[in-house]
């Protein structure tokens, strides 16, 4: 479309924000309908049909950055080291048995499918990472919130959000490091250097991001805290790390200043505007033939997946010492995947190979789509999908 | 009655109050501060929210249940906390006390309890900022602001003890 970039960027957000209203409407959660109007606005749909549309190009896919950023950024912002200790036990126990059973199924599909081990791990973390987004929402709408199962839920959601810090930086690593050996070293090294010095600052420089976003106003504190975290992610992007595990450490570092709060609340409206285009890109972004071509692994991923996690939710509840419903509960609690999962299939798309470049993108939009629905669909429905479980 | 104190990570807190009749109420503050409160008629019962409120409408409504504005129930039990170090309590005057037909001043409550008298309770009515030379009755009520030893001098003092 040719038209100014304020028109296509009202566009963007008007067409999400349809989506989210759909969403609403039919009592479903906002990501995947944002990832679908991507899809109808974009090229393959509207743009088929030869109508006005929104073209992928470099003001949305800025745009959408700025999401996976904040994204991240919150990620890191909640994130406490002390909560999981608060208790390990458990959280670690309910996590630990989330992780041993759902990773490796994808990674043994992707092994069985014929792919390189990066491939398959990327597989792997698509498929083990539920959303916290959908299912803490699904949780405060439901009022599970007020009974037991949010307790492993949202328990066993810090447990992945530790899992997903650090994967992220080793898989980062994988790809971005692309090229010939000695080059990759200096990389890898330039890398890891600028991850280690980034993680020194957050976790012992706490008086000097507290003396970087302490703005004398609300104003100049939010311009203070979105300045300090997209330049952070673009010299990362920059000298080829992952700008999202950047964003987590900044976010690791704010969160541990007392302006904490502050932060969180003033940024609040920002990544949710951002993410929503994220998840509008990630559609624009999808080749709708690729995706129907891997609409067949999709279906194998959902009918493998959706159990391992009823399965590994439903131990996890039983560490907790509920009862057979409730950690039924738990499980259908954790069956949702979204934005990590997108967020990982975007690092993997900047990979070499056919797998990591189209194959894993247009098979996790799929999945991430028919999982929200289902996740969300599940949670619903759990009680009454218990007592046929359990009553047969 | 027992409260139990759980985090919500990413969400906020939940406070589960034991009730006299084996129910539970549920409160969970959000982290955004918006309150919501459930009931779980039994332990393992789901919980069933009852309303929310905003975060300054949760503090209103605190101030009235914590009896800030009326206090149906006079004994020497009630008090209302402001900070850790001065509470409200309301201190009964017995009909032989010592202070009882003199002036606050005369009698010297503050100067002897440290606590200061900010409303007399008499006959279903309220005298607020009582001056010094305010006259204490016996039955009258004193509404008074201090710490807690602060209090129990009062106590004593307004006792005769």
């Amino acid at each position: 479309m040719a038209a100014t970039p304020l028109v296509e960027v009202g566009a963007v957000f008007a067409a999400a924000a349809i989506g989210g209203a759909v969403a609403i409407r039919v009592g479903q959660s906002v990501i995947p309908f944002y990832v679908l109007a991507g899809v109808l606005v974009g090229p393959d749909v509207l743009g088929q049909v030869g109508a006005p549309h929104v073209a992928p190009g470099d003001v949305v896919t800025v745009l959408a950055e700025l999401g996976i950023v904040f994204l991240l950024f919150f990620l890191g912002l909640e994130f406490s080291i002390d909560r999981l200790l608060a208790s390990r036990d458990r959280i670690t126990a309910a996590g630990t048995i989330d992780l041993l059973i759902n990773f490796p199924v994808g990674v043994v599909v992707g092994l069985a499918l014929g792919w390189s081990v990066v491939e398959a791990l990327f597989l792997g973390g698509v498929v083990y990472i539920s959303s916290s987004a959908v299912i803490t929402k699904s949780l405060i709408d439901l009022g599970w919130i007020a009974n037991d199962e949010s307790e492993p839920i949202l328990g066993t959601l810090v447990f992945e959000d530790l899992v997903i810090a650090v994967y992220l930086t080793v898989m980062s690593a994988a790809v971005l490091g692309g090229g010939d050996s000695s080059a990759v070293a200096v990389d890898l090294a330039v890398a890891g250097g600028f991850l280690l010095a980034l993680f020194a600052v957050a976790r012992y420089g706490t008086g000097i991001v507290q003396h970087l976003v302490d703005g004398e106003t609300q104003e100049l504190q939010l311009l203070r805290a979105v300045a300090l975290t997209v330049l952070v992610g673009g010299i990362a992007l920059e000298i080829g790390v992952s700008e999202a595990v950047a964003a987590f450490f900044v976010g690791m570092g704010v969160g541990s200043t007392e302006h904490s709060d502050d932060v969180e609340h003033l940024l609040m409206p920002v990544r949710d505007l951002f993410a929503a285009v994220f998840f509008f890109w990630i559609g624009l972004e999808t080749d709708l033939a690729a995706m129907a071509a891997t609409a067949g692994l999709v279906a194998v991923l959902v009918v493998l997946t959706t159990p391992t996690k009823l399965v590994s939710g439903y131990l996890g509840g039983r560490r907790y010492g509920l009862d057979g419903r409730r950690s039924f509960r738990v499980g259908a609690g954790m069956v949702t995947r979204g934005e990590f999962s997108l967020v990982i299939a975007t690092l993997a798309a900047g990979g070499a190979t056919p797998v990591l470049r189209g194959t894993i993108p247009s098979l996790a939009v799929g999945y991430v789509l028919v999982m929200s629905v289902l996740g969300t669909t599940l949670m619903t429905y759990s009680d009454d999908i218990w007592e046929r479980l359990s009553g047969a | 009655m027992a409260v139990y104190e759980s985090e919500l990570p990413g969400v906020g807190k939940k406070y589960e109050i034991d009730l006299d009749d084996g129910s539970q109420l549920v409160v969970v503050i959000h982290n955004t501060g918006k309150r919501e409160l459930f009931i779980r008629p039994e332990p393992d019962a789901d919980s069933e929210k009852l309303f929310e409120l905003s975060d300054k409408l949760a503090r209103q409504v605190g101030t009235i249940m914590e009896g800030a504005y009326f206090q149906p129930i006079k004994t020497d039990t009630i008090e209302t906390v402001l900070s850790e170090e001065s509470l409200i309590e309301w201190v009964k005057v017995p009909a032989q006390s010592p202070v009882a037909g003199r002036t606050l001043e005369d009698a010297g409550v503050r100067v002897k309890t440290g606590a200061s008298v900010i409303a007399i309770q008499r006959d279903g009515e309220t005298i607020t900022n009582p001056t010094p030379d305010t006259t204490l009755r016996p039955d009258d009520t004193l509404v008074a602001v201090g710490s807690r030893a602060e209090h129990d001098e009062l106590e004593s003092f307004v006792a005769g003890e």
